[in-house]
């Protein structure tokens, strides 16, 4: 079964191709295969689909997206408490995995625009590659070359050494 | 195989040798109606129509690899088309179910964040909720932080008592003072 996809979420614009006026009183060839295609292909694969869906209508019941609880994070921890450890740590797992969603959902984006807009795509998407270029150095500058075995705890190590080097250089910009 | 394709080749040599001496001798073997040739070569001989000769075609043999096949398909479908068939009702009949917000005061139940009904069906049945895992986890790290901590206040314990002596370990066993004989250090002439 294919995922959920939402077409709304990538709206594409009403095409604009203008109405044409017959000049011939030949009938366009594209108008049978049309009708071929709708009795051949289309009318049977929407009967089955429909009473396949009528089917499963009769029963039916959903799926929820799990929500957790936020816990003390690594830096609020004890040292010594391993169970806070072992908390902070699963939640920062989760954290990166919906950071990691988050800027595929964008790269999706870009590339539906790019699809959208066709030779336009250079001045129509720039926001959305705006909003790409800032979200993956956001990613890279969090998550970026902790490596395989990156847990909460070297994160937090590269966060305290991202501050320190932004200390210095305002140290030094000021001097 | 080698030795099959020489033995073959010399069945024809003698086979055409003879027929040619059949032919010099004026008999000729109805089935070698023509010139004596090799076999396969085609000459205007006939036959029944439409089928041609026929030929006994020697091959390496297939019995064991027809054989193979057989029994993979044989036993891959026994319990493949049941589980094929059995998942296609479930698609169909079942069906996937919806992506819903988290009502009010509702708390789902752990299979109830699964999407397919096989998957659904098994996490209930089968699989512990991950939140009994979770506490496992962290029942096990307690344990195990609680042991070190232990430890490491035995050890500090031991060292403390050692240096300083006051503690109830490090005790050693000596003998009672009354009962050292002194006699010998009693007078200053001994």
């Amino acid at each position: 079964m294919p995922e959920d996809s939402d077409w709304e979420a990538y709206k594409v614009p009403p095409t604009r191709t203008p109405v044409s006026e017959r000049t011939t009183s030949v009938p366009n060839p594209v108008a049978f295969f049309q009708t071929v295609f709708n009795y051949v292909i289309d009318a049977p694969v929407t009967f089955v689909r429909e009473w396949i869906e009528r089917q499963q209508a009769k029963n039916k019941y959903y799926y929820y997206h799990q929500k957790f609880r936020r816990v003390p994070d690594l830096s609020e921890c004890l040292e010594g408490d391993y169970l806070c450890f072992f908390e902070a740590e699963a939640q920062w797992r989760r954290d990166r995995m919906v950071d990691q969603e988050i800027v595929e959902i964008v790269r999706e984006r870009l590339g539906a625009c790019k699809q959208r807009e066709g030779p336009n795509q250079f001045q129509n998407c720039a926001k959305e590659a705006e909003l790409l270029a800032q979200v993956t150095k956001a990613y890279q500058d969090r998550y970026g070359d902790l490596g395989v075995h990156g847990n909460a705890r070297t994160c937090l190590m590269k966060q305290k050494h991202r501050m320190m080097e932004e200390r210095k250089a305002q140290a030094n910009a000021s001097q | 195989m080698a030795a099959m394709s020489l033995l073959l080749r010399a069945a024809a040599a003698w086979g055409a040798r003879r027929a040619a001496s059949g032919a010099a001798g004026g008999f000729r073997l109805p089935w070698l109606a023509g010139a004596a040739r090799l076999p396969g070569t085609v000459a205007p001989v006939r036959h029944s129509s439409g089928h041609g000769k026929r030929m006994f075609i020697i091959k390496a043999t297939s019995f064991y690899d027809t054989r193979f096949l057989n029994l993979l398909r044989f036993y891959i479908f026994l319990t493949g088309i049941p589980v094929a068939l059995f998942i296609t009702y479930v698609n169909i009949f079942i069906g996937e179910s919806e992506l819903a917000e988290i009502p009010e005061g509702y708390i789902p139940d752990y299979w109830e964040y699964y999407k397919h009904p096989i998957s659904r069906w098994i996490a209930r049945y089968f699989l512990d909720p991950p939140e009994k895992n979770y506490e496992k986890e962290m029942a096990l790290l307690d344990v195990e932080a609680k042991k070190t901590e232990m430890r490491l206040m035995e050890l500090e314990a031991r060292r403390l008592m050692r240096h300083r002596g006051d503690g109830p370990w490090y005790h050693y066993e000596t003998p009672d003072k009354n009962l050292i004989d002194n006699s010998m250090k009693s007078t200053p002439d001994n």
